[in-house]
């Protein structure tokens, strides 16, 4: 099917076509997935507290047929079709919607698989345009159609934006080139640094919390010593196994999320794909690429690991990300250039970066120390004994200060702003001139007594903007950015 | 140290912020007549209605008086043929470069109290960011859309 010439495909594609019936279950379960937090609130507490009623059982029938039949009229009312270069969907069963959208238009088309689409051997296809309208109305969704017909469209897309031409083109197998597959042991790695390590921390805290308040408790009442302890070790126990669970399923999620991963280049694309369950697949096209984001957490920063991000322009590629599209979710630091420099050749990945000067890290402390401050003061105005825990703020207001302060920098090199901050994460932005949409420093009297400054940079991330800002440092290297990106007349 | 940009906004600009800064007020004004009002109907203590009044008196202060003044003190523009430099702030000095090829398009937009006052404000969108120039005579705005929209067309890449 999927050699088959263009013209083919032509007088197949321009008729109006459904989306594959699946999608009208997908609807359906999807309006009964939104319903679901009403629905339990009002059978479980509008209810007299004798159970179902039988208006409540009614109730709830009507809304399922409902959905049932909303779902199948939306899946009716709902065709595509490829005509002069452009994709026509319409839709809408009140008010009818017409959405044409040319090809050069398409940013990038995402490939997902569900567990409802896989059986079918369908895919979802969404259509990601430039983000200049702004909202997530700017793109379009085929919940469910064949493979083959995705793929179609792609390469609809691929040979229309290279020569501008609506033609056939065969589908080059030699151009594709693997960068990057992740190792089952790096799968690991991620893992289990993932989010979910926070959990099991705070699970063997509270556990260590527990061991210490036995202590008083013995002292106090001796006969219950057994009892009492027993019961607390339960509990801790219980606690930790609970916590332990959430932490190796959520280990057991991301892997399943990331399992796969592999990173292809075909001609000026960069291909992204992942997933056990659910397959992904993610196309960047290199030229839309704004600026190279690497970040490291605090539990992977130790290890040189860190990730890499694109910031890239076009519509949400992401729908739960800020359109920074993940491109190496866990890479040892000193790789990074070896990987990357192929692709991103204008690209310096090892800048030596300029420090924060000394004294601006009074400013740091200062900055951290004021909400833990106003908290303290109020925790031991009104809450004592307890309030005294307050005080545990302190190292960590300081230690975050620090390392913010640390992780403070800036590098020119040619034609590229590198910035690196500290958020709670460590940020590297690395950035072309010409990507930079606008640039701006802040100073303010306190940092002018002390000849620092503030500098910040924005470039386009999807439909907004991203960059980085990086807070007191030298001013006169600030000026030296500043003077870097102004016009040279 | 950087040379300023040489433009100011218009002055016209200060009775502007004050009637802005008199709204303000007001609107903190019933506030805290309220909190009076019950400091007497639940016999809370007087520090309420003391703190509350002195907060009320720094606000407006701060909102008719001395905002507005510092902020148009501060506030400076410039367009050049390759780009715009704005520097705007109360406390803190924000300074921001815009290069005209990056310029994706130019507004003027006028609010009641700008139309009164034959004013309006110009807003220059990039891809990323906004930047407004508040408070510009409207002739003097209208020209400034028209010119760079102008530049931002002529303007070439220069990497």
């Amino acid at each position: 099917m999927r050699f088959l010439g263009w013209r083919g495909w032509q007088k197949k594609m321009s008729d109006p076509k459904r989306l594959h019936p699946i999608a009208a279950v997908i609807r359906f379960l999807k309006s009964l997935k939104e319903a679901i937090l009403p629905l339990v609130l009002v059978l479980f507490f509008g209810g007299n507290g004798s159970g179902f009623g039988f208006w409540q059982v009614i109730g709830f029938s009507v809304f399922v047929i409902v959905s049932l039949i909303y779902g199948i009229l939306t899946w009716l009312r709902f065709t595509y079709r490829v005509e002069n270069g452009e994709l026509r969907i319409e839709s809408g069963l009140f008010v009818k919607k017409k959405r044409y959208i040319p090809f050069e238009r398409i940013q990038s088309l995402d490939f997902s698989e569900g567990i409802l689409q896989r059986p079918f051997g369908l895919v979802k296809l969404k259509v990601e345009t430039a983000g200049s309208s702004g909202s997530s109305d700017a793109e379009a969704v085929l919940t469910a159609i064949k493979k083959s017909e995705a793929l179609a469209i792609q390469d609809m897309l691929t040979s229309i934006k290279h020569t501008g031409i609506v033609e056939a083109k065969e589908v080059k197998q030699q151009d594709q080139q693997v960068i990057y597959k992740m190792t089952p042991g790096q799968l690991i790695v991620l893992a289990s640094t993932s989010g979910g390590a926070g959990v099991v921390i705070s699970g063997a805290l509270a556990f260590i919390l527990q061991f210490d308040e036995l202590i008083p408790y013995d002292l106090i009442v001796k006969e219950f010593k057994g009892l009492i302890s027993n019961g607390i070790m339960f509990i801790s126990i219980v606690v930790f196994l609970v916590l332990l669970l959430a932490w190796v399923v959520s280990v057991f999620l991301t892997m399943l999320k990331y399992a796969d991963y592999t990173i292809k280049k075909v001609e000026d694309d960069i291909i992204i794909s992942r997933g056990l369950l659910e397959k992904r697949q993610l196309t960047i096209p290199l030229s839309r690429v704004q600026g190279i984001l690497v970040t490291e957490n605090i539990l992977r920063q130790p290890f040189g690991l860190c990730s890499v991000y694109l910031e890239s322009a076009g519509g949400s590629i992401e729908k739960n990300a800020s359109s920074k599209a993940l491109l190496l979710p866990l890479i040892k630091k000193n790789q990074l250039e070896g990987l990357l420099s192929p692709f991103f050749e204008e690209y310096y990945f090892n800048p030596e970066m300029v420090p924060a000067p000394r004294r601006s890290l009074r400013r740091y402390m200062f900055r951290s120390f004021i909400l833990p401050i106003s908290i303290i003061i109020l925790a031991l105005v009104f809450f004592r004994p307890w309030g005294y825990f307050s005080l545990l703020l302190i190292p960590i207001a300081a230690l975050s200060a620090y390392l913010q302060y640390k992780d403070a920098g800036w590098n020119l090199q040619q034609q590229q702003l590198t910035l690196t901050f500290r958020r709670v994460v460590k940020h590297t932005i690395f950035m072309k001139k010409n990507k930079i949409q606008s640039l701006s420093m802040w100073r303010s009297h306190f940092q002018d007594n002390l000849s620092l400054a503030t500098i910040g940079a924005s470039i386009i991330s999807g439909p907004g903007g991203s960059g980085g800002t990086v807070k007191d440092l030298e001013s006169k290297d600030i000026i030296k950015i500043y003077d870097w990106y102004k016009y040279q007349g | 140290m950087l040379s300023q940009p040489q433009r100011r906004i218009s002055e016209r600009a200060l009775p502007v912020w004050r009637i802005t800064g008199v709204i303000i007020t007001l609107l903190f004004l019933s506030l805290l007549g309220g909190i009076i009002g019950l400091s007497i109907v639940f016999d809370w203590p007087v520090w309420i209605s003391v703190v509350a009044s002195i907060l009320f008196l720094i606000s407006a202060y701060v909102d008719i008086l001395l905002f507005p003044h510092l902020r148009w003190k501060h506030w400076r523009y410039e367009v050049r043929e390759q780009e715009i430099e704005i520097q705007r702030g109360i406390f803190v000095i924000k300074r921001t470069l815009v290069p005209m090829v990056r310029v994706q398009h130019v507004d003027t937009e006028q609010g009641p109290i700008l139309r009164k006052y034959n004013l309006a404000t110009v807003t220059i969108a990039t891809a990323a960011t906004v930047h407004g120039i508040p408070a510009l005579d409207v002739d003097e705005a209208e020209e400034m859309r028209h010119a760079i929209s102008r530049l931002a067309r002529v303007a070439e890449e220069d990497v």
